[in-house]
């Protein structure tokens, strides 16, 4: 037994249910919480947000995460990386927001290739309190190379890819399908690193 | 323009000297200026040549001052001046009387640049330059005459030197650096070398030449006072009660009273190494390995002066033609070569080379101090360090380009698409105040134009927000702005023209 115990401690070994829980920030949302382990979203890996449409909620989903990483450690705000949004982020709603929009780094790369070596600069450099990518298409090959960055540099990486990807092979520690209904959002964890799929309907985002 | 041979000056006549003697000095004897020689120049028309270098005379053209409601003219070229313009004159006047004219507004920045290249070309001549802004350079040559052949012909090549780059200056030597410039000022071409001569011959100069507040000239004129040697011979307790002891030591200075001291204008160090290449590179790949042993030079060289730099620029030289200029402007003061690699290894991929390169120069910006930081002793891995921030911004400016990383502000204005503007990152600008506080909720994404939405049959949540204003800059906008939800669940801000009728329009999502 205490063999097998020794094993266990090994650092290489990964266990599905029960390891120690990760580092999070709170979502703002004790529904969605209660689905996470460690009640939050995991800080220093890739999240991967797939939407049926820009601007279901996704970022509303995301602000009381945000806020609370921007501000983190009391003092001085810290970065949040905004790479190739579809539209502008528009100032005076950030602000609306609590957001400091002086510190939203907005990145517009040309090329698609450029989009993914950018996140992958911006989750490594460790600069960034939290980075929101929209990459479009990307291949399992390179979502791992950004979830390796996002460790590297102990940053959260959010993905927000179209629903389209949503049965394609993703190395992302938890993955979310978006939904609208009503006037809420249905979040649908596909997939989550020490804890298991769930489904949360009509979150009430603001 | 000098022109002409520079004059000798015995001194003067007996009786000045007479009624200098009844000023009381601090001392008997000149303690200063002894063995010094000062040329100083006076670039007459400095607000004109920084502004129109060496074109200035093809047509007739004066400089306004800036924040003058008439426009007074500053200095004007020798067209303009043949015409009738004169100092001083209002644009209008000057405009009646020469139609045609060429105005520029005066730029200070321009205007101290200049006179900082002035003096870096002063330094040809000696070490010891001093900057007198906004108009004069100042250099002690006393030990620098032998080289030249003497006073004459200093002088000489300096108005050869000045007047080859189509500037204008007058010129003149005398023992103390501040007589020096109220000869050159008053544009007496003279070679004062003795400093006992120095009271009798500014005793003729007109007060102008002294530089001095207007409302001070005017008093002193009211006391029918109209030159220095006037000046001099009031009573010196007097004059420093009345007019302050800063001016009474200026006259000293001058004529050799009183010590001055002047501060020497030193050119910025800088790091400028080139590397000639043993064969023509045509791949930019190749060009790596020759760049990091010129880097590593700078390091070397920021290194041992303590010091950063802002800006980096390479030059990669071609056989023939112009050399392809890379710039690296820096978010923060850099002294790590390793950083600097990177920057220029994702530049030179960028980089199209047009002709094969046969050798690479290196440039620094002026050098900076650095900023040292404290290493908190509880420092967590997480707090914002800002190296880490201002090297992913150089990084990711020196492959996406410059505008490609920036932040928006918002701005105080009612019209939705001119409530924000692009700022740079991390810019200190402070927030405006909240001054809508009970204003409706704005999107988070805003569209860069508004888009007109054809068949819309999503359903109106709150509105209307009524958004009617700016018919004073002609880009009026009348508006009734809605809260929507599209069929597809999305939250949509959009709005219809008033008066209704031309449809709807939508201009942002709530994300």
């Amino acid at each position: 037994m205490s063999g097998v115990a020794e094993l266990l401690r090994h650092p290489a070994l990964w266990r599905g249910g029960g390891a120690s829980a990760p580092e999070t920030v709170p979502t703002g949302f004790r529904t969605l919480d209660a689905c996470l382990p460690g009640g939050g979203w995991p800080l220093s890996t890739l999240i991967e947000v797939l939407v049926p449409a820009a601007g279901v909620g996704e970022i509303r989903l995301l602000l009381p995460a945000l806020r609370t990483l921007a501000t983190a450690d009391g003092g001085a705000p810290r970065w949040i990386a905004w790479l190739a949004p579809p539209h502008l982020p528009y100032a005076p709603a950030l602000v609306d927001a609590g957001l400091d929009p002086a510190h939203m780094l907005v990145i517009r790369p040309r090329a698609g290739l450029d989009r993914l070596w950018a996140m992958e600069q911006a989750l490594r450099s460790g600069a960034c309190a939290a980075v929101l990518g929209w990459t479009g298409t990307a291949n399992d090959r390179v979502l791992r190379r950004l979830k390796l960055a996002a460790e590297e540099g102990r940053t959260p990486g959010f993905l927000l890819r179209p629903s389209v990807h949503r049965t394609d092979c993703s190395p992302a520690a938890l993955r979310l399908a978006l939904a609208t209904r009503d006037y809420g959002l249905d979040v649908e964890i596909l997939k989550c690193q020490g804890g298991g799929p769930a489904r949360i309907e009509r979150l009430p985002i603001h | 323009m000098l022109e002409g041979r520079p004059a000798t000056i015995t001194p003067a006549p007996a009786s000045r000297q007479r009624a200098l003697a009844s000023v009381p000095a601090p001392r008997a004897k000149p303690i200063a200026g002894r063995g010094q020689l000062w040329l100083a120049a006076h670039f007459t028309r400095l607000p004109l040549d920084a502004l129109l270098p060496g074109t200035g005379q093809a047509r007739a053209a004066v400089v306004t001052a800036p924040d003058d409601p008439r426009r007074a003219v500053v200095a004007r070229n020798e067209r303009a001046a043949r015409q009738g313009i004169a100092p001083g004159m209002s644009l209008n006047a000057a405009l009646a009387l020469v139609p045609g004219l060429r105005v520029e507004e005066r730029r200070p920045a321009a205007e101290a640049a200049l006179l900082d290249r002035l003096g870096r070309w002063a330094l040809q001549f000696t070490p010891v330059v001093s900057l007198e802004p906004p108009a004069a350079v100042l250099a002690e040559v006393r030990g620098s005459l032998d080289l030249f052949g003497g006073a004459m012909a200093l002088v000489r090549r300096a108005l050869a030197g000045l007047s080859a780059s189509g500037l204008s200056a007058s010129l003149a030597l005398a023992p103390t650096a501040r007589g020096a410039l109220w000869l050159a000022r008053a544009d007496l071409a003279m070679t004062v070398t003795r400093i006992d001569a120095m009271p009798g011959i500014a005793g003729r100069l007109p007060l102008t030449c002294l530089q001095w507040p207007e409302d001070t000239v005017a008093t002193l004129a009211g006391l029918g006072i109209a030159s220095v040697a006037d000046l001099l011979r009031l009573p010196r307790a007097g004059f420093a009660a009345r007019f302050g002891p800063r001016l009474l030591d200026e006259l000293d200075e001058g004529l050799g009273r009183r010590p001055a001291a002047r501060r020497r204008h030193v050119v910025p160090e800088r790091f400028d190494e080139r590397l000639d290449l043993e064969d023509a590179v045509e791949a930019t790949g190749r060009l790596q390995p020759p760049l990091e042993r010129l880097l590593a030079r700078l390091g070397g060289f920021l290194r041992a002066r303590a010091s950063g730099i802002g800006v980096l620029r390479v030059d990669l030289v071609h056989r023939s033609g112009a050399p392809t200029r890379l710039r690296l402007a820096l978010a923060r003061t850099a002294c790590d070569v390793a950083h600097l690699r990177e920057l220029l290894r994702e530049r030179l991929g960028r980089c199209q080379l047009a002709l094969p390169v046969v050798a690479i120069r290196v440039r620094s910006g002026v050098l900076l101090p650095l900023a040292l930081r404290d290493a908190g002793l509880f420092e967590r891995g997480r707090s914002a360090n800002p190296d880490a921030t201002a090297r992913l911004l150089d990084l990711l400016r020196a492959r996406l380009g410059h505008e490609a990383v920036f932040s928006v502000l918002p701005v105080p204005e009612h019209r939705p698409e001119r409530a924000w503007r692009i700022v740079e990152p991390g810019s200190t600008a402070s927030l405006p105040v909240p001054w809508h506080a009970a204003r409706p909720a704005r999107p988070l994404w805003m569209l860069a134009e508004p888009q007109p939405l054809e068949n819309w049959e999503g359903a109106l949540v709150t509105g209307p927000e009524r958004i009617e204003t700016g018919w004073w800059d002609g880009h009026d906008v009348r508006r009734d702005y809605y809260v929507a939800l599209s069929r597809a669940g999305v939250r949509l801000w959009i709005f219809r023209e008033r008066p209704p009728g031309q449809g709807w329009f939508l201009h942002g999502v709530f994300g």
